[in-house]
């Protein structure tokens, strides 16, 4: 009896839950897909040509401090991951490629309200880009669509 | 009679029995009591430790614009010693276009960074290499610089040390000075107060007390300063009562950590390991002998012989220590010959004589409310981590007072008659850098940049441009009516508001009424696009106070803070994103465990394209407009943009600006709320300029988006023109908003190819 109650119970805690409940094995798999979603240039040229590339020598620290953020990325560390990429927008304030990062960030810690925005941020800074415009375009209609 | 003397004898004695029997439980009730408040003071958290509030952390970069005149003003800050060669942590050395920093350990929010030798090379004030330990590397950051406490009600403040850390000589010494039979005693000393007595009698007075460091530990502890019996004996017992409980070693670890030490400004300095690095900019294990005995000197009379206030009093009293340790043998002859005649050496300037920053400081505080209890922030020892830039604080600070005393001079106006305050914030991640509160930036009272709400009058403005140009019906060039106004009001009021230069300046198209700063088109206009969205316009931008829709309003006559303004501008200036103002980063356990963080939040309050219009027509209020001063100040590339204000009657001037990354609100007037000779242009707005002066600023590119198209256009006459045109010129436009007629000119430029206008134009 005292068993059935307590499964009664938990049933009615994950029903009035906002959020799904979500095995680590789920989560893990969550983040690879969002992980396997990220374009191209996230990985390769740390996403710097949507603003010109390397032109000038502050991208030097811009480069290395995303380039920590990603990795920390890659190890789930989140927090970290976000203070780096602050550190960054406060070197390169309009740098795009930092909101796409931060976009991500939100969106994988199921922040969609902050992922959006960052997104936003991100447009608004590479609207003379198409390549680059169309990229954020597709991600804010996967954050706004809240699909994975 | 023998019987009857022995009868009273018996009495007597029986009423003395009885006496003393209540006496000695009254007694034991005492000691009880003063036991139980003993072990509560030991065995629970001895002191209050005042939260720390560090500045940002300098983030070094090849490419970074830093003059290094700045750079060294914050490494004497934080207690750099300038030497031909490093060699030590602590250190560094300058040769005009090359610095070598010995970096300090440092523990930030965010983690550490280990002490290094970072290597700078200047040109054309930036930073274009940069080698830690001798390797080229991207980014180095340096310690931050202190900047306040969040102190308990007496502003206690302190540095805890451990024994071990404390040098054996200044032990040594201590006991030497303070308290010879230390570690024979149990709490009182009747040697001591033998010899004291002694000394009184043969002096005629109070000249020497007979307390051991335990009573005088028990008196810092728990009790007042008076001079009485009652005090005395209180103190006797207790000081029994701790050496029954605890350890010698524990004591004098508890005392090297209670001791008073001197005052800097409201900030009491107490124990040695905060009074060590706060007169000799050193930690306490490497403090010299003479240091020590100045010090310990000290003790006797922290104001009588403070070494930075009364020198001549300190070096007296260091030399009757130096001879007391010589005595001891703890120094030997040539030792004492050479240390008596040394200066005092202390620094003038260290990272703990410190400058503090009380109006940001306040809005640190206001700001932790929230998450933290006061008793939190005023015991636990917190670490907080900010975003004050001390470069820039500094240039505001000067800016202020500097400005204030010229206007004042001026315009003859009475001495100390302006106030100001200024908030400076970076335009994207909203982190405040600089806040003004005062004239006088060491003065901790009344926060006029986050309390002093005040009119302001046509800072309003770009809320009433911005409102029409989110409407389709607007436009750059859209014709407004400069002509009088008058709005009938309730009770038969009649708002009627006037230009500052008095006349009417007919239809003038809306951006150069802006640039113009127009009170009656821009009345006319507010009334046009309806004051409830003009309202809505105020709070997509930030604003949080009540604003009701009465036709005033859209001149400003309703009250902001100087914070407030600020974040309504940061948005603006953000393209219209708003991110809430914040001065904290991060918050950490006295071991650096961390707390709380305030990362970077944003939400688009307003499409890109009418902010895009607004930075333009705030671009051309600098260039050709009310803040055309800032032309002759700043190079012309930096763009920049802002608005001048000023209440009715010239009660406020204010000046909001803005470059690609900072922005700042500066507000002058006076208290009593009287009028003043100024206006925003000549008040406010110089402040801002000087502030700025010798700052490096981005510029500032307003963000265009895909809706966004430059149109030749001939503004007079509210029609498409094209280059080849007589008076035309090139505005933006939102599509599908671009004026309806076309001049005649532009079809004669060019030739007919069939299609129309619109697509000519945007082929």
């Amino acid at each position: 009896m005292k068993s059935l109650l307590l499964v009664v119970f938990i049933a009615l805690l994950a029903a009035c839950s906002t959020t799904p409940y979500q095995s680590a094995d789920q989560i893990q798999a969550s983040h690879s897909e969002v992980l396997a979603q990220l374009p191209n240039w996230y990985h390769q040229n740390l996403g710097l040509q949507l603003n010109g590339g390397n032109e000038y020598p502050e991208q030097q620290a811009l480069a290395s401090l995303l380039q920590q953020a990603d990795l920390e990325f890659m190890r789930s560390n989140f927090q970290a991951c976000q203070i780096l990429l602050e550190r960054a927008q406060r070197i390169s304030t309009r740098e795009p490629s930092v909101y796409v990062r931060l976009s991500y960030l939100f969106w994988l810690e199921n922040n969609t309200r902050s992922a959006e925005q960052m997104a936003r941020r991100a447009l608004a800074l590479v609207v003379r880009d198409e390549e680059a415009s169309a990229e954020v375009k597709r991600l804010l209609l996967a954050i706004q669509a809240n699909q994975y | 009679m023998k019987n009857m003397n022995s009868s009273r004898f018996k009495t007597v004695l029986s009423w003395a029995l009885k006496l003393s029997l209540v006496g000695i439980v009254v007694l034991a009730i005492l000691m009880a009591y003063l036991d139980a408040k003993v072990r509560e003071k030991f065995e629970g958290k001895r002191w209050a430790l005042p939260a720390k509030v560090f500045a940002r952390p300098l983030e070094l970069y090849p490419g970074l614009e830093l003059k290094p005149k700045y750079l060294v003003q914050e490494l004497e800050q934080i207690g750099y010693q300038r030497v031909p060669n490093v060699v030590t942590p602590g250190q560094y050395s300058f040769d005009g276009s090359e610095m070598d920093v010995f970096r300090r350990y440092v523990t930030l929010y965010d983690g550490e960074e280990a002490s290094a030798r970072v290597h700078m090379r200047f040109a054309g004030g930036a930073i274009n290499g940069l080698w830690l330990d001798g390797e080229p590397v991207a980014l180095a950051r340096l310690e931050p610089l202190l900047i306040g406490g969040i102190y308990p009600k007496h502003n206690e403040d302190r540095q805890l040390i451990k024994l071990e850390e404390a040098p054996s000589l200044l032990l040594k010494t201590l006991v030497a000075v303070e308290d010879r039979d230390y570690y024979d005693h149990f709490g009182i000393s009747l040697k001591g107060i033998a010899r004291a007595m002694l000394v009184n009698v043969q002096r005629g007075g109070l000249v020497q007390g007979g307390s051991t460091l335990t009573q005088q530990l028990v008196k810092n502890f728990f009790l007042t300063r008076e001079r009485t019996l009652v005090r005395k004996a209180t103190e006797a017992l207790m000081a029994i009562l701790v050496e029954l409980h605890y350890s010698k070693d524990d004591i004098l670890e508890t005392y090297l950590n209670e001791v008073y030490l001197g005052q800097s400004g409201r900030r009491a300095i107490h124990g040695f390991g905060l009074a060590s690095q706060f007169y000799f900019g050193k930690h306490i294990s490497r403090l010299s002998a003479p240091e020590i005995a100045t010090l310990v000197g000290m003790v006797k009379g922290p104001s009588v012989y403070n070494p930075k206030r009364r020198p001549e009093n300190a070096q007296a009293r260091r030399n009757v220590v130096l001879n007391v340790m010589h005595d001891q043998g703890l120094i030997s002859d040539y030792e004492l010959a050479v240390w008596e005649k040394r200066e005092l050496d202390v620094v003038q300037y260290s990272q703990y004589q410190r400058i503090e920053y009380p109006a940001f400081l306040d809005l640190v505080r206001r700001q932790l409310r929230s998450d933290y209890a006061d008793s939190d922030l005023t015991s636990e020892g917190l670490r907080i981590y900010t975003s004050l830039d001390p470069i820039i604080q500094r240039s505001a600070e000067q800016a202020m007072s500097k400005r204030l005393e010229q206007l004042e001079a001026g315009y003859r106006m009475p001495k100390d008659s302006l106030q100001g305050a200024m908030v400076i914030a970076g335009t994207e991640s909203g982190e405040v850098e600089a806040v003004v509160g005062d004239r006088n930036p060491r003065y901790f009272g009344f926060n006029r940049a986050l309390d002093a709400n005040r009119s302001i009058g046509s800072l309003a403005k770009p809320a009433v441009y911005l409102t029409a140009l989110r409407l389709p019906e607007y436009n750059l060039i859209t014709p407004l009516d400069d002509s009088p106004i008058k709005v009938s009001g309730s009770n038969s009021s009649v708002w009627e508001p006037k230009n500052y230069d008095k006349q009417s300046h007919g239809i003038v198209p809306l951006y150069q009424a802006m640039s113009r700063s127009l009170n009656q088109a821009t009345a006319r206009l507010g009334l046009q696009v309806g004051l409830k969205n003009v309202v809505q316009t105020f709070y997509d931008l930030g604003a949080k106070n009540d604003i009701p829709a009465y036709p005033s309003i859209v001149l400003g006559a309703f009250e902001m803070n100087p914070f407030d303004v600020a974040q309504m501008y940061q948005t603006i200036a953000a393209s219209g994103f708003q991110t809430p103002l914040k001065a904290i980063r991060g918050v950490t356990t006295q071991d650096g465990q961390l707390l709380s963080r305030y990362g970077y939040d944003v939400k688009q309050s307003i499409k890109t394209e009418p902010i895009y219009l607004l930075q333009k027509i705030m671009q051309r209020v600098v260039k050709e407009g009310t803040a055309r001063y800032l032309n002759s100040q700043f190079d012309a590339s930096l763009n920049l943009a802002g608005k001048t204000g000023t209440s009715d009657s010239q009660r406020d001037s204010w000046f909001a600006g803005f470059s690609g990354d900072q922005l700042a609100v500066v507000w002058v007037g006076r208290d009593d709320n009287e009028s003043m000779p100024l206006t925003g242009s000549s008040g406010a707005l110089r402040v801002w300029a000087q502030t700025f002066k010798d700052l490096p600023l981005k510029p500032l590119y307003p963000l265009p988006t895909e809706n966004i198209v430059e149109q030749w256009v001939d503004v007079e006459q509210n029609a498409i023109s094209s280059e080849a045109c007589d008076g035309a010129v090139q505005l933006p436009f939102i599509q599908g908003r671009l004026p309806l007629q076309t001049l005649d000119c532009v079809q004669e430029q060019t030739p007919d190819t069939g299609k129309s206008w619109w697509s000519r134009v945007f082929n």
